[in-house]
């Protein structure tokens, strides 16, 4: 079985893969420091299972797996931890495995056994902890492939009937998820200007007049001019007023 | 009313004592303002034609008592601090009503101020002034007694606080330091066999008792110790950078000052950037001040749980050097564009 081991720290990583060349029928193909590398990494490699430790910098481990379970047919994840990741305790109840560092030899032995794929209950209990934790990327599947957008780079979101396009500078994604949660997950850092969008607050230039005489935003990074409803403006223009752009 | 004294006597029982010393020019201020008080409440009470050329006299008076006194108490501290605080409270009690009546005869023979002032006859006036000395006295006492019985109680419950909050390390750490030297084992033993003596001179360190104090040259080797063992998980992650070179290593501080405030600056500055980040370490003795200052980046997202896990840290390590050196010590936290930057400062020479 190929394996893939996600760890920022070499030697942890070190550690895990000596572990595993040592267990009959498994090998390791590849080896990632972050939650972006690891995405990489299994689009490249294929690997059957990750081991994926949570705590890491830029996108951990919880919010990789969960991307990760977005792809045709997603890797089994075991987590591996050193301590005091309360949000495991989440996961006591859901039986998707994880290892406590140092992590002893018979115990991987068991997590190997186990490892399958996450459940749509499990799936459903990462979102739920996601939500304390915000991601740190929005992600889509395209033909086979995962599509990442850091949040910080997203420019605007607007939904259209089934999608929400994510759109940055440079890219646009489709994502299957309702404007409203990502309205809850992200409010800080976005505000609503129209029943269908939400726009970057930090992106954001200023308002002008269209032809119809309707209230634009003027967005950095983009072209597009979005409508900003006649019920948001006013919490716009207090935005733009108040210096937070 | 007067708590005894246990009969070991510790280094520092004059702070046990519980009079202040009369001796602090600040003391003898407090003195002079009260004695000028009472001079007034008198004058006022008494209700007379020229209230202002007795005022002077009243004052003159009064003063001669209160500053005489001061010195007194000043001159038996040393005494007063060997025995028990009742003993100590009922001596100088007795030392001020003696005080109060030697400088009233002394007034009373001299001439003039002397016309002036008895109204009465040479018992009534010894009496009326050992009689307002008894009460001011006893209230006085009884004042400083209970201020000092509440500041007791203040530090016994930072003591108390201190113990609890003592900086522990981090379970966090202990779990992945393992981790590594589980690693290094294997491939590189002797580094094993190094961090594992860090990781033991790291515990005995944050095992040891709260009030305990240390070299500075030895607080710097813990900060040391610690961070080459995060370095080893970190690697080149992890940038220190020391300029430590102008502090003096001999002075005695608490222990674990530093290395809480590095594990912060690890734990929230440099874990979370996936290029990592410096540390720098600068250490400086300006005039009469030791300043200890430590910058690590600032990263936007954790900000927050920065200043969150910062303030219990500092607040642990504000209080065991104000315990240790008085208001002169302290943490101080700056937020600069992309840097958090912690200075620990605390005077250069040990208070008497």
């Amino acid at each position: 079985m190929k394996c893939l081991v996600v760890d920022d720290e070499g030697l942890a990583r070190q550690r895990l893969a000596r572990l595993l060349c040592d267990v009959e029928g498994y090998e390791v193909c590849g080896e990632a420091a972050s939650g972006e590398q690891a995405l990489q990494q299994v689009q490249q490699l294929q690997p059957e299972l990750v081991l994926m430790d949570i705590r890491m910098p830029g996108m951990d481990g919880l919010e990789a797996a969960r991307h990760l379970a977005n792809l045709e047919t997603p890797p089994a994840v075991v987590f591996t931890t050193a301590y005091g990741d309360h949000a495991l305790e989440a996961f006591e109840t859901q039986a998707v495995d994880y290892l406590l560092k140092p992590i002893h030899p018979e115990r991987l032995l068991q997590a190997l056994d186990k490892a399958r794929r996450l459940s749509r209950a499990q799936m459903d209990k990462l979102q739920d902890m996601q939500a304390i934790g915000k991601r740190t990327h929005l992600c889509a599947r395209n033909r086979g492939n995962l599509e990442l957008i850091p949040v910080n780079e997203v420019v605007y979101l607007q939904a259209d009937s089934k999608y929400v396009t994510v759109c940055s500078s440079t890219q646009r994604i489709l994502i299957e998820e309702s404007l409203k949660s990502l309205e809850q997950e992200f409010g800080n850092q976005f505000i609503r200007v129209h029943r269908n969008a939400l726009v970057a607050v930090p992106a954001i230039r200023g308002l002008e007049k269209d032809s119809d005489g309707h209230c634009c935003i003027v967005l950095e990074g983009v072209n597009e001019r979005l409508e900003v409803s006649r019920r948001q403006l006013p919490e716009v223009r207090k935005l733009i007023r108040a210096g937070g752009v | 009313m007067f708590q005894g004294r246990s009969p070991s006597r510790s280094q520092n029982q004059q702070e046990t004592l519980f009079l202040p010393s009369f001796c602090d020019i600040r003391m003898v201020f407090a003195v002079v303002v009260i004695a000028e008080l009472l001079a007034f409440v008198l004058v006022l009470a008494n209700n007379r034609n020229a209230p202002w050329s007795e005022l002077g006299l009243v004052s003159l008076f009064l003063q001669w008592i209160a500053l005489s006194s001061a010195a007194v108490l000043c001159l038996a501290r040393p005494m007063l601090a060997q025995v028990s605080n009742t003993a100590a409270a009922l001596t100088s009690y007795l030392l001020l009503l003696l005080t109060t009546a030697v400088i009233s005869e002394v007034a009373f023979q001299m001439g003039e101020l002397g016309d002036q002032l008895r109204s009465t006859d040479h018992a009534g006036f010894l009496f009326r002034n050992l009689g307002i000395s008894a009460i001011l006295s006893a209230l006085v006492l009884r004042y400083l007694y209970v201020q000092h019985q509440w500041r007791q109680k203040m530090q016994a419950e930072a003591q108390a606080r201190v113990q609890a909050l003592q900086a522990r390390i981090r379970p966090h750490f202990l779990f992945n330091s393992m981790n590594s030297i589980a690693a290094l084992t294997r491939s590189d033993p002797v580094r094993a066999e190094l961090a594992v003596q860090d990781l033991s001179d790291l515990f005995r360190v944050s095992l040891r008792d709260a009030s305990e104090r240390v070299t500075l040259e030895e607080e710097l080797d813990v900060a040391h110790r610690y961070l080459r063992m995060e370095s080893l998980r970190l690697s080149d992650r992890l940038m220190v950078e020391w300029d430590i070179e102008r502090l003096p290593r001999k002075r005695l501080v608490p222990s674990l000052i530093l290395q809480p405030l590095l594990e912060n600056a690890v734990y929230h500055g440099i874990e979370p950037l996936p290029r990592g980040g410096t540390i720098s370490i600068n250490g400086r003795a300006e005039g009469r001040r030791i300043s200890i200052t430590m910058l690590n980046p600032r990263v936007p997202d954790n900000a927050e749980a920065h200043r969150q896990g910062n303030r219990i840290a500092l607040e642990n390590i504000r209080l065991r050097l104000q315990l240790a050196f008085g208001e002169q010590a302290g943490v101080a936290l700056r937020e600069l564009d992309d840097q958090f930057e912690t200075t620990l400062y605390f005077p250069r020479e040990k208070m008497q």
